[in-house]
């Protein structure tokens, strides 16, 4: 027998206002004990699915069942289902932790003993049992965060929503949260959603991910089918003069090896600059490769092999894109490849280099991350401040309606 | 979509206000000993100068308007605290748990109007120590009855607080309210002067002041007299007004709480 879904989604959608699709009809399926993550920039509809399937928004079209319970005709049997832990912290500082899980259990109406016995087993499982009494005001952060897991398992829910569960943690903190995270995954068998624009938290602990932008689903796979689309390694190359990169790019052009070619370049605006310094010599992840800021001129090249066919419609919008481009001097560019077995073509790629009287800066070779396959497959990349003007001005009013949204009680 | 209510909802939002008023030992402190420098300054220091009205000494005949001060601003403030449960989150843990919102909010009237009521009931006692009241067993019987009438009393105005703080949305609106609508509405309550002696305008002002009739309530309760102005059945009109204001105010705070963004 196949696992049964704990969540079905249908045509979900979310209009604000009549004109604003925050989420427009998604459908989608969480199996039991299955974590799913919710991959997309800020704005991208994230939060308001979460909200929409736990009860607290009401879709404008479509519908879903979570339990098998209808979000419309039957949200506080949904309500019973889930245990949502917010994006901002929604404990009572003035309360100890265990008050604030007390709370909770009178809340969802568990008896006395089940009560006590829960709390303490929750407590145990994100090991905060010795500071229980004291007064939340004096938690740090990663602990509010555990504390409000446990307080989100404490009735048993059969899904678990966590909405940037580490947003604004410190590395190890993240890291912590992650293993208890897949831990109580592990132990309660609880399906688990959780929204990040955190590729390597995606990638750390979902079974499959979702990509989201716009309101639409773009992707939905394993992580590993995901970056089994971007076959090949990323080559980075940093040009000493940057006037020489076009003539170099049109004679990487026509060699089959490369999938695709990325030219990225930085306009004379201060903070694009920083950001490039910054990213630059060490990873190119964070670099906006084809990433379309208003400074920002992006070209995409496909190469003549096979390209996933998502790749080459997605990538239309990220030309599309470049008639909004404010110019700016030409002060810094680099060229990040898609190449079949990267570490064999360097010497070729600097020979080449040679031969033209290219000077490159430096050459850098990794493999494939899921933020290259966001940038793939959206045609740009994840980070919320490196998307176009005119999709920085959609995100915004996306997120200002959403926020302020009347909930339903 | 009418959802039932949870007893069990009700009583910890309750037990919740209950505990955090228990906490904030400043705040009790602060709000005691703001009424107590009224009755001391005021009570001895214009008492003697103006002895007392309608047969009582002035500390006695400003004691139940005192009392009503604090619970006028215990409980207004309790209300629009759902301000700051929207602002720090707390909120959105209470609304997306399988309970209504009415629930909720009976939860945090009542709990705003006990823990005003246990202000009343501290200033009774300090007011009684410092003389403002003749023991008898017609006293202790109407110190109950003023428990009773605190709590209706109450219960109104953390509806009118849940009403102001569900259609605010910020802190600065607090100092207007506190001007505007607070302070206004204890000066004319008849707590340092009798409606009989005001000039006409200031009296329709007072008439049209709900608090008014709480502290000609509790000046029922507590001295077994009110202003002449209402007559002899004054305390039923008081009782009546407050009731009805109490209904109002709660389903209006109710009505706005539920409809309110988070």
């Amino acid at each position: 027998m196949n696992r049964i879904n704990t969540i079905e989604v249908k045509a979900l959608t979310k209009i604000f206002d009549g004109t604003v699709k925050a989420v427009d009809g998604i459908s989608f399926n969480v199996k039991e004990g299955e974590i799913l993550g919710f991959l997309g920039p800020n704005g991208a509809g994230k939060t308001t699915t979460l909200n929409m399937l736990s009860t607290l928004l009401r879709p404008t079209r479509g519908t879903a069942t979570v339990n098998g319970h209808d979000i419309l005709t039957e949200p506080d049997a949904v309500r019973r289902s889930i245990g949502y832990v917010f994006q901002d912290t929604t404990l009572d500082i003035e309360l100890t932790g265990r008050e604030n899980l007390d709370f909770h259990g009178r809340l969802y109406g568990l008896e006395r003993n089940t009560r006590q016995q829960r709390i303490k087993e929750v407590l145990e499982l994100v090991q905060l049992t010795d500071r229980a009494d004291n007064f939340v005001k004096t938690y740090s952060g990663g602990m509010k965060r555990r504390l409000e897991i446990a307080r989100g398992l404490l009735h048993y829910p059969k899904v678990l929503f966590l909405d940037e569960p580490t947003l604004g943690l410190d590395p190890q903190t993240r890291r912590s949260i992650w293993e208890h995270i897949l831990h109580l995954n592990q132990e309660k068998n609880v399906s688990v959603i959780l929204t990040t624009h955190y590729t390597e938290e995606a990638d750390y602990l979902c079974k499959r991910i979702l990509i989201i932008d716009f309101g639409k689903i773009v992707v939905l796979d394993t992580p590993d089918n995901l970056k089994a689309r971007l076959e090949g390694d990323v080559v980075t190359l940093l040009f000493k003069d940057p006037s020489a990169i076009e003539s170099f790019r049109s004679l990487l052009e026509n060699k089959d090896w490369i999938r695709r070619i990325n030219v990225v370049t930085s306009g004379n605006n201060y903070a694009t600059m920083s950001r490039m310094m910054q990213t630059m010599p060490k990873i190119s992840t964070n670099i906006s490769i084809g990433g379309t800021m208003p400074q920002m001129d992006s070209i995409t090249i496909e190469g003549k092999r096979k390209i996933p066919k998502q790749v080459q419609q997605k990538s239309e919008p990220a030309m599309a894109d470049e008639s909004l481009q404010f110019g700016g001097e030409t002060c810094s560019k680099c060229l990040n490849l898609l190449v079949d077995n990267g570490g064999h073509r360097i010497p070729e790629i600097v020979k080449l280099a040679d031969e033209a009287g290219v000077i490159l800066e430096s050459v850098e070779l990794r493999k494939p991350t899921l933020d290259d396959v966001f940038l793939s497959v959206t045609g740009r990349n994840i980070r919320e401040e490196e998307g176009s003007f005119m999709d920085m001005v959609r995100r915004h009013r996306i997120m200002q309606q959403a926020r302020g949204r009347r909930v339903r009680g | 979509m009418v959802q039932p209510l949870s007893g069990q909802a009700i009583y910890v939002v309750l037990l919740r206000e209950l505990k955090r008023y228990w906490r904030a030992k400043a705040r009790v402190i602060s709000s005691v000993a703001q009424s107590f420098f009224f009755l001391v300054i005021f009570g001895l220091g214009l008492g003697g100068f103006i002895g007392g009205f309608g047969g009582v000494n002035y500390l006695s005949y400003m004691a139940p308007g005192v009392i009503g001060m604090g619970l006028l601003f215990g409980s207004v403030f309790s209300g629009v605290s759902v301000i700051f449960d929207r602002q720090f989150g707390f909120m959105k843990e209470m609304l997306v748990a399988p309970v209504s919102r009415t629930s909720i909010i009976l939860g945090k009237i009542l709990g705003g109007a006990t823990t005003a009521t246990i202000q009343g009931i501290i200033l009774l006692v300090v007011a009684g120590l410092m003389g403002a009241f003749t023991p008898s067993l017609a006293f202790v019987a109407g110190a109950f009855a003023a428990i009773g009438a605190m709590l209706l009393i109450t219960s109104g105005f953390v509806g009118l607080g849940v009403a102001i703080g569900s259609t605010l949305n910020d802190f600065h609106a607090f100092q207007l309210l506190s001007t505007f609508v607070m302070w206004p509405m204890f000066m004319l309550s008849g707590v340092f002067f009798p409606i009989d002696v005001a000039p006409l305008p200031l009296q329709v002002a007072m008439l049209c002041d709900p608090m008014f009739y709480g502290v000609e309530l509790l000046r029922w309760c507590l001295l077994g007299a009110g202003s002449p102005l209402l007559g002899p059945l004054g305390w039923l009109i008081s009782l009546a007004v407050v009731a009805i204001f109490n209904a109002l105010m709660v389903g209006l705070g109710t009505f706005l709480f539920s409809r309110a963004q988070i």
